[in-house]
C-alpha cells in the first residue's frame, strides 16, 4: 500500500527529498562558513578586510577548481591522487615552455591540456574498465606524471610570462580573474550535472552502478572520463596557480592534494560515490582557505596556527557526521 | 680566497675560471690551495632540483678545474632521498673517489656514513648544511655559513634606514629550521627593542614556497598597517607577493633579504611607485660550494689550507648607498639567476637551461 502510494506519488516525493536534501547540505556549509566569518570579525578583523580577501580568495579559487575536479571522481566511488601531478604539471608547462615568451604561452596551454586528457584516459583506463584500485593506480600516476614534470623542467621554476601573469593575477571590479575562472566552472559543473542528461545519468551511475548498467547506461565509459574531466580541472588550476605566484616550484601542486579531498568531504559528497555538491565544495575551499588566514591573522605560533586549523577542520566533520 | 672582491675582481676571477676550463691551465694560474699531488674529487648533493643548486654545483666543478691536479671531478644527485644520497656516498668511495664534497641535506642522517668513508682515508668535506659529528673524527672539515652573520649585515642596514627603531616582519622556510633561528639570532644581537617583530616568534613560516608566502604576507598585510621592513632570507619568493601592497593601495616597505635576477629586476620596475621600497641583499651563497671544494682540493692534493673557514655570504644591492652595488637586473636573462655569484650570468643561464 505504502509502495504504491510512493510509487503514484513518486515524482514530487524525490522531488521533495531532493530540495530538502540540497538544502540541507548547502545550509550546513552555509552556516560553517558564517559563523567562521564572525569569528574572523571578533578575534581577526584583519583577515576580512579587502586586502586581505583579495590576497587570499585566488587561493580558494583554485583549490575550489581542484575540488570540483576530486569531487567529479569521487561521485563516482574513486579517488584520485594524481592532483598533485596534475596541478605540477601544468605549472611547469606553462611556464617553462613559453620560456617568458607570451607568444608561447597559447601553445603550452594546449599542450598542458593534451596532458592532463591523456594523463586522465590512462587513470579511467586503469580504474574504469581494468578495474584497478583507485588509490593504487593513481598515485602510481602521480609518479608518472611527476616524471613529466622534472622532464619539463628538471625541477627547476621558471618566472611566469607576463601575459599569464595579467591573465590569472589580474583583476577586473577590484576581483581577481581566478575567482571570475572559478564561478564559470563552478556554473558550468552545476549545469552539466544537474540540468543536462548526461549529468543526470553522470550522478545515477555514481550513487548505484549496477542499476544504472542495468537500465543499460555506459557505466565504464563515464567511469573513465571521470579522470579526464578530473585532470583538465586541474590543469586550469596549475595553468592560473602559475600566473598568481610569480615563481612557481616545480612541486606547486603537492600542498593541494589534502585540501582537495577536504573540500569534497566538507561539501558532503559521499566518499563512496553518488551526488555531488559543487556550490557545497566551493563554498567549502573558501572555508578552508579562510580558516588558514583566520589561524594567520590572530597572530599565534605556527603550531597553535595548526591546530586551530585541525580543531575547526574537526569540528567541520563532525557537524556533518552528527546531523 | 676573499669573498669581498668587488665586480671586477669577480669578471676576472671567472674569465680565469673559464680560460682554466677551456684550455689547459698554466702553472701560474694555480690558486695556493691546489698542490701538487695528483688526485680525484666528486660532489655529492643532497637534493639537487632548482637553479640555485645547479648554479652551485656547476660553480664547485668551475673552481675543481682551476687545480690542474685534479684529474676527475664527479657528481651525484641524491633527489632528496635520503638512502640514494647514503649509497650515492658509498658508491663513490668504492669507486676510489680521493676527496667528497657533500652537500648533507639530510642533515645527521648522512653521519655514520661520512665517518666510515672518513675512517677508510677519504677526504669528506661536508658543507651548508650541518651534519653534526666534529672535524677529524667524523670528517676531513665542515664548511659552513653563517647565518648568523646574515642577519648581523641584515640587521645593520636596517639601523641605518630606520636609527629610530620600526616595525619588522621576518620571514623563513620550514617552522623551526636552524637557518631562520640563526639569522634571528644576527638580528637580535644588533636591533634593540625598539624594532619590533610584528610576526609570531621566531618567525612566519613560508616552507619557502612563493604560493605560501602570498597568503602569509597576505595576511600580515592586513594585520598590520604599517610595516617598516620585511626581512626575508629567500628574497625571490617575495615577488609574487609584494603587489598585495599596492591592492591595499600602500608603497611596498624596505626589504632586507638575498639577492635574485627576479628580485633585482622587480625592484628595478617598482621602486619609482613605491617611495619606500629600499632594497638590500646579500649573496644568496653559491659559492659557498668553492670554498668547500677548495679546502677538499687543499686537503687531497697537499697545497694550501684556505684562510676562510666558514663561508660569510658578501653584501651584495645596496639601493640606498649603491654599495658594495647598485640594484642589478639582467631583464634579458631568466629571474632564477644569481647575480651575486662569482659565476658569469650567462654561465648560470646555461647551467639552468642544460
Amino acid at each position: 500500500m505504502n509502495i504504491i502510494s510512493e510509487q503514484v506519488d513518486g515524482r514530487p516525493l524525490a522531488q521533495r527529498a531532493y530540495f530538502a536534501s540540497l538544502s540541507r547540505e548547502f545550509v550546513t556549509v552555509v552556516i560553517s562558513t558564517a559563523a567562521l566569518v564572525v569569528v574572523c570579525l571578533l578575534f581577526a578583523p584583519s583577515s576580512v578586510t579587502y586586502g586581505s580577501l583579495a590576497g587570499s580568495l585566488p587561493f580558494a579559487a583554485i583549490l575550489s577548481i581542484v575540488g570540483l575536479g576530486q569531487m567529479l571522481v569521487v561521485q563516482q566511488g574513486g579517488f584520485d591522487l594524481s592532483v598533485a601531478g596534475g596541478v605540477s604539471l601544468a605549472v611547469v608547462i606553462s611556464t617553462h615552455v613559453p620560456a617568458g615568451s607570451n607568444d608561447g604561452l597559447l601553445p603550452a596551454v594546449l599542450l598542458a591540456a593534451s596532458c592532463a586528457i591523456a594523463a586522465g584516459l590512462v587513470n579511467g583506463v586503469m580504474v574504469g574498465l581494468l578495474r584497478l584500485n583507485a588509490i593504487v593506480a593513481t598515485i602510481g600516476m602521480n609518479a608518472l606524471i611527476y616524471g613529466g614534470v622534472f622532464a619539463v623542467s628538471g625541477g627547476i621554476p621558471r618566472t611566469t610570462t607576463p601575459l599569464l601573469a595579467a591573465i590569472a593575477g589580474g583583476d577586473t571590479l577590484g576581483i581577481g580573474h581566478s575567482i571570475y575562472f572559478a564561478l564559470a566552472i563552478l556554473l558550468l559543473v552545476t549545469f552539466v550535472m544537474k540540468k543536462t542528461v548526461v549529468g543526470r545519468r553522470y550522478e545515477a551511475i555514481g550513487a548505484n552502478p549496477m542499476a544504472a548498467r542495468a537500465v543499460g547506461l555506459h557505466v565504464r565509459l563515464h567511469q573513465t572520463m571521470a579522470y579526464v574531466y578530473a585532470q583538465l580541472l586541474y590543469c586550469l588550476a596549475g595553468i592560473l596557480l602559475a600566473g598568481i605566484t610569480n615563481q612557481p616550484t616545480a612541486f606547486q601542486g603537492d600542498s593541494l592534494l589534502l585540501p582537495s579531498v577536504a573540500v569534497v568531504v566538507l561539501g558532503g559528497t559521499s566518499l563512496i560515490g553518488g551526488r555531488g555538491f559543487p556550490i557545497s565544495t566551493v563554498m567549502s575551499a573558501f572555508f578552508l582557505t579562510q580558516l588558514n588566514q583566520f589561524a594567520l591573522a590572530v597572530g599565534v605560533p605556527y603550531s597553535a596556527q595548526t591546530i586551530i586549523q585541525a580543531l575547526a577542520l574537526g569540528f567541520g566533520i563532525a557537524v556533518y557526521s552528527f546531523r | 680566497m676573499k669573498f669581498s672582491i668587488p665586480k671586477g675582481g669577480i669578471a676576472l676571477g671567472a674569465a680565469v675560471a673559464m680560460l682554466g676550463l677551456g684550455a689547459s691551465a698554466t702553472y701560474a694560474d694555480t690558486p695556493a690551495w691546489c698542490g701538487p699531488k695528483k688526485a680525484t674529487i666528486a660532489l655529492l648533493d643532497g637534493f639537487g632540483g632548482n637553479s640555485w643548486r645547479r648554479i652551485t654545483t656547476t660553480s664547485a666543478k668551475e673552481e675543481a678545474a682551476k687545480c690542474p691536479s685534479i684529474t676527475d671531478y664527479q657528481y651525484a644527485d641524491g633527489q632528496g632521498n635520503t638512502q640514494k644520497a647514503i649509497s650515492d656516498i658509498k658508491s663513490m668511495a668504492a669507486r676510489g673517489i680521493d676527496a667528497l664534497v657533500v652537500f648533507g641535506d639530510a642533515g645527521p642522517a648522512v653521519l655514520p656514513t661520512l665517518t666510515s668513508v672518513y675512517q677508510a682515508g677519504k677526504v669528506v668535506v661536508p658543507y651548508r648544511v650541518e651534519v653534526g659529528g666534529e672535524a677529524g673524527k667524523n670528517y676531513t672539515k665542515f664548511v659552513g655559513a653563517s647565518f648568523k652573520d646574515d642577519g648581523v649585515s641584515w640587521g645593520n642596514w636596517i639601523k641605518s634606514i630606520l636609527p629610530q627603531g620600526g616595525n619588522l616582519l621576518f620571514l623563513s622556510g620550514p617552522a623551526g629550521n636552524s637557518q631562520g633561528k640563526d639569522e634571528l639570532e644576527g638580528l637580535k644581537s644588533v636591533l634593540g627593542p625598539e624594532y619590533k617583530f610584528l610576526n609570531p616568534a621566531p618567525f612566519d613560516v613560508t616552507n619557502w614556497d612563493p604560493a605560501l608566502t602570498q597568503q602569509v604576507l597576505t595576511a600580515e598585510i592586513a594585520k598590520n598597517p604599517k610595516i617598516d621592513v620585511i626581512v626575508s632570507d629567500f628574497g625571490p619568493s617575495l615577488v609574487g607577493a609584494l603587489p598585495l601592497f599596492k591592492k591595499s593601495g600602500r608603497s611596498i616597505p624596505a626589504l632586507a633579504t638575498s639577492d635574485g635576477n627576479v628580485l633585482g629586476c622587480f625592484w628595478t620596475e617598482n621602486n619609482k611607485d613605491n617611495p619606500d621600497f629600499k632594497l638590500f641583499t646579500v649573496a644568496t651563497g653559491n659559492d659557498n660550494a668553492r670554498l668547500a671544494v677548495q679546502w677538499a682540493v687543499a686537503k687531497a692534493t697537499g697545497g694550501e689550507l684556505p684562510k676562510e673557514e666558514t663561508f660569510k655570504a658578501p653584501n651584495f644591492e645596496n639601493s640606498v648607498t649603491g654599495k658594495p652595488s647598485a640594484v642589478q637586473c639582467r631583464k634579458d636573462l631568466p629571474g632564477d639567476i644569481y647575480l651575486s655569484a662569482e659565476m658569469k650570468a650567462d654561465e648560470q643561464t646555461k647551467a639552468i637551461n642544460k
